[in-house]
């Protein structure tokens, strides 16, 4: 590369800008100039013609805001359990359906992928019905001699069906990636590893998991705006329930914007405070994860 | 592997398809069924798919609503691919400190709730007089930072030598891109038209929000109809999902091979 | 202008830049982008129909294809007997959706989406006229006849004197009880009529004792609780003012859903696919909510005969109380993008606005009991129902509608609500004190309100 003439290392690095320019302009137009918009509505009272400057009154009110403070908290034990338990599960069936000699790998990797492709009205309902007071799990439960859960009236239990009904959805998901990222990566190292007497656990931790970095490193940055993102399943799993124990960021935002007396301002200045968390945390992400080594 | 560990190996593989084609068989139950049986919780299959199949015929428009989610779904993965893989092999390729900063920029925009932004992102179009086309419903969509790191991801496992060669072969860059990148990453196309696919068949909030008409109904957008009266027909509800979801099931079907007999073999 | 010239602009070399980007597969977008281009144009004609002399088109938003999408269709059929060349685009939507809609267009300023008319719920009339008045056309001087409708109806879709909203379906609160549950605890169903809530409980018990299960179920949430209070008048919402914490009837019910809770009188499903599969199941011996909750009762076609409807308990001790509330219930309403308000004013008053012909129709087939009151006089409504054990179920929920006191939650209704279902579920689950509950409610409704 460096004995290259600069002109056309300048040629290329113009093409890569030209490659990369029509994506890019789409995310500035479409997500970056509302985020602006957002930011200054932020600053603002009222809306249309009535607008008036607010300063900083609206990311006062974020502290004196205990819903506010329940949904943060819900998000973040969404995003501290089930994004670690969802990639791990992920990771062995991916490994699992990579291994050359496991017979009938097609029809594992449909039924397994399957979930994410239901609907969200029929996966809502089923898990509904799943956890009811005298549904399966709760009468499962029973003949094993465990007591019921009351699951959805609960705090704590109406938390873990989401993390649940998360980790059953998206980790075929996310399997889907790591296989993908798999096929990148030569069998034949395996092979050698075993020859060398690597057990399966050191394969993939010593192995897999680094070979995989760029994988993880993309599915984990998914993962945190996907729980950031998270709505569907607090709005039609739980409705936020019981009270707003599992109410999400986005479901909150939402609400206050459609549902309740609106406060579009304060919904931005929301909104703007979880982007700056948010840019904090992937900016660690890409810190640790993306070094080209 | 050892015959054990094939056993165990089967053993949670068959446990995780089991536990994930359940709310399937779930559905099928439920458009064979009638309301009240699916009401009850009734787990095995009936005789009222072609009644269920009737009334949801006769209550929703569904060749429209199949066809427009078809057209939506089928050209927004389209233009997605194309246009996001060209900017992450261009994000990769041709890396320096610059681009590298873009990039987490551009991830930024992955983590802001759409509620935030979908009022001026409304206000917008509707001052570009879009509103209520297909432009405004498609163009939010197109680029996502997602799809870019996923390219970008893996053009980083796209061998130099390869480029090295073409190049030397007096290939254009544009050239080495389709005519060497885009058959070799077959199974990242595979992968990330599946996602892009199953995203834009089931997105809801922002064309609903678009669209007046009904002319644009969705598969999606149906089956919410289904559930929003107020005594709902649980039987003919199980079935609009039902064939809501087959579609993205069977595209998955269909480009699993691409991304299971990958890149390991093309490459070496 | 020039902005909008320089966006599209811009718009336009973005478009251009992709596809030139892009070799052989530009062309299918080219086409798709081609084919598309029709099925707007028609959309945009249509609008501009409507504005056009001689047509006669109204675009319309509902949500219920067996309910209020069936009466659009009816009322559509009865204005075409006069008016040869009239036409309904009913558009369905889910209602948040519509919600949703009219809140994005109210904020943008843009109002070309929205239809002619829309149907809305009750309870979010005084959010949305309060806070985006932009959204309506002004019904007072219309030429429908407000005399006709019960005054506590009108009341939700009338905001400082102006209306906004024509009436439609009627959500009286009834209790659907199981006559044969009752009759095994050696009962009657005449025993469960004009009761207190302390009296409900002593003969709920028994039904409970009797069968195994309990007496009421509730989806849970604060939708009961809310009708316990209306039922007394006792307003959350007074002249803008919050009046939770010191609200004797709100104390009052909540202390009763505690009890019926803890006495296995009440069970709380708070999923409302559950909740309905227990009535359907037999799971419980009643249910109490609008009345239009009796279609997913009815749903059940086995349990017919064994249902009958009464009044709902009336609180102890507390003054204004009564047997009588109202849950749900919508009103039309015609927006401000409405080009041909003569239209929409003419067919409203010729359909569901004076109409007794199409409510007698809507009544048997799409189980909507009006609140034009003259419709109420009909003689459908004496028609006794097999459902429900040949009992004249129709008129006597005209009856209680008849007798539902004024409540007002102001602008605040979802406010409320949603501060009331956290109080609930924190007593009911977490045996939490009523009183500083009911503060917390307060102060959560004044915070939102203070945005």
């Amino acid at each position: 590369m460096k004995r290259k003439g600069l002109n056309m290392e300048q040629k290329r690095n113009l093409t890569g800008w030209a490659f990369l320019l029509p994506a890019a302009l789409l995310i500035f137009v479409f997500c970056f100039y509302p985020m602006v918009q957002a930011l200054i509505l932020s600053f603002q009272k009222g809306t249309g013609s009535a607008v008036q400057p607010a300063g900083f009154a609206n990311y006062a009110r974020i502290l004196k805001d205990a819903t506010f403070q329940q949904c943060l908290f819900n998000t973040i034990f969404y995003f501290v359990i089930q994004v670690p338990i969802m990639l791990i599960l992920a990771l062995i069936l991916a490994q699992l359906l990579n291994s050359p000699d496991i017979k009938g790998k097609g029809i594992y990797r449909t039924m397994i992928f399957l979930p994410c492709a239901t609907s969200l009205v029929s996966y809502s309902m089923i898990f509904k019905s799943l956890f009811a007071n005298d549904g399966l799990v709760n009468r499962v439960l029973s003949t094993v001699g465990i007591p019921t859960v009351d699951w959805f009236q609960n705090a704590w239990a109406a938390r873990w069906v989401i993390v649940i009904a998360l980790v059953w959805r998206w980790t075929g998901y996310n399997m889907v990636f790591y296989l993908a990222g798999l096929q990148n990566i030569d069998y034949s190292i395996y092979e050698a590893a075993r020859i060398d007497g690597a057990s399966p656990l050191q394969q993939f931790v010593h192995l897999t998991i680094p070979l995989l970095k760029p994988t993880i490193l993309l599915t984990a940055i998914m993962s945190t705006s996907g729980t950031l993102q998270l709505f569907d399943e607090s709005v039609n799993l739980t409705a936020g329930g019981p009270g707003k124990a599992t109410m999400t960021l986005t479901h909150y935002i939402y609400n206050i914007s459609f549902v309740e007396t609106p406060k579009f301002n304060y919904a931005a200045a929301l909104s703007v405070f979880i982007l700056v968390v948010v840019a904090v945390l992937s900016a660690i992400q890409m810190k640790v994860g993306d070094k080209r080594d | 592997m050892t015959k054990g560990k094939k056993i165990l190996a089967h053993a949670v593989l068959i446990l995780a398809s089991f536990l994930s084609v359940f709310p399937l068989y779930y559905m099928l139950c439920g458009a064979t069924n009638t309301s009240i049986d699916v009401v009850r919780g009734k787990l095995i299959p009936g005789t009222y798919l072609v009644e269920n199949f009737k009334s949801l015929v006769a209550n929703q428009n569904l060749g429209l609503a199949m066809a427009n989610s078809f057209r939506n779904a089928i050209l927004m993965t389209l233009i997605t691919l194309l246009v996001c893989s060209i900017a992450g092999y261009g994000f990769e390729i041709y890396h320096d400190k610059a681009k590298d900063a873009l990039m987490s920029v551009l991830l930024l925009a992955m983590m802001l709730p759409f509620v935030a932004i979908m009022i001026p992102l409304f206000k917008m179009m509707s001052h570009w007089g879009l509103v209520n086309s297909w432009a405004a419903f498609v163009l939010p969509s197109i680029s996502t930072p997602f799809m870019i790191m996923l390219f970008r991801q893996a053009s980083r496992s796209f061998p130099n030598d390869i480029i090295e060669a073409a190049r030397l072969d007096g290939l254009s860059e544009i050239g080495i891109f389709f005519r060497m990148f885009v058959p070799i990453m077959r199974s990242t196309y595979g992968a990330a038209m599946t996602v892009t696919f199953m995203n834009a068949w089931n997105s809801y909030l922002w064309p609903k929000i678009v669209f007046q008409s009904n002319a644009s109904i969705t598969m999606p957008m149906l089956v919410a109809n289904l559930k929003s009266g107020y005594s709902v027909d649980y039987g003919m509800l199980m079935l609009g999902v039902l064939i809501c979801t087959l579609p993205t099931a069977i595209i998955f079907l269909c480009l699993q091979k691409s991304f299971a007999n990958g890149i390991t073999g093309a490459v070496k | 202008m020039k902005k909008k010239n320089a966006a599209a602009l811009m718009a336009a070399a973005m478009a251009a830049s992709l596809l030139v980007g892009c070799g052989g597969a530009a062309s299918s977008e080219a086409t798709s982008a081609a084919e598309s281009k029709p099925a707007e144009s028609t959309a945009e004609s249509t609008a501009a129909d409507t504005t056009a002399d001689g047509d006669e088109t109204l675009t319309v938003w509902a949500w219920d294809p067996n309910f209020n999408i069936y009466a659009l269709k009816q009322a559509e059929a009865i204005y075409q007997k006069d008016h040869p060349n009239f036409k309904l685009n009913i558009e369905e939507n889910v209602y948040s959706d519509i919600e949703t809609k009219l809140i994005t267009a109210a904020t943008s300023e843009d109002y070309s989406t929205l239809p002619d008319l829309f149907l809305m719920q009750d309870y979010s009339y005084h959010k949305m006229v309060a806070n985006f008045p932009g959204i309506y056309t002004d019904l007072t001087d219309s030429g429908l006849d407000w005399d006709k409708f019960s005054g506590g109806k009108l009341a939700d879709s009338t905001v400082d004197g102006h209306h906004y909203g024509l009436p439609f379906d009627n959500g009286a609160s009834v209790m659907a009880v199981r006559s044969d549950m009752i009759e095994k605890a050696g009962l009657t169903v005449d025993d469960f009529k004009d009761l207190t809530w302390s009296e409900f409980e002593e003969k709920a018990q028994k039904v409970v004792d009797a069968n195994g299960v309990p007496m009421l179920t509730s989806s849970g949430g604060s939708e009961l609780i809310i009708e316990m209070m209306q039922s007394a008048g006792a307003s959350p919402v007074v002249d803008g003012e919050v009046k939770i914490a010191d609200n004797a009837a709100l104390k009052e019910s909540l202390t009763v859903y505690k009890d019926m809770v803890d006495k296995g009188i009440l069970a709380e499903y708070t999923d409302w696919d559950q909740y309905i599969a227990s009535m359907n199941d037999g799971k419980a011996a009643g249910v109490i909510n609008g009345c239009w909750i009796m279609s997913s009762v009815q749903a059940a076609a086995d349990q017919s005969g064994k249902w009958a409807i009464v009044n709902m308990p009336k609180l102890d001790g507390i003054d204004g109380a009564t047997n009588y509330a109202n849950c749900g219930g919508a009103s039309w309403a015609v927006s401000s993008n409405c080009k041909n308000t003569e239209l929409a004013f003419d067919f409203l008053k010729s359909t569901f606005g004076s109409s007794v012909e199409l409510y007698d129709d809507l009544l048997p087939n799409a189980g909507a009991i009006s609140s034009y009151l003259p419709a109420a006089e009909s003689d459908v409504y004496n028609q006794p129902s097999e459902f429900y054990g040949g009992q004249t179920v129709y008129k006597d929920i005209v009856n209680f509608a008849g007798q539902v006191p004024a409540f007002d939650c102001g602008a605040y209704y979802s406010d409320v609500r949603s501060a009331l279902t956290d109080a609930v579920t924190n007593i009911v689950q977490n045996n939490a004190d009523i009183d500083s509950e009911m503060q917390n409610a307060q102060d959560t409704v004044e915070f939102n309100i203070a945005g």
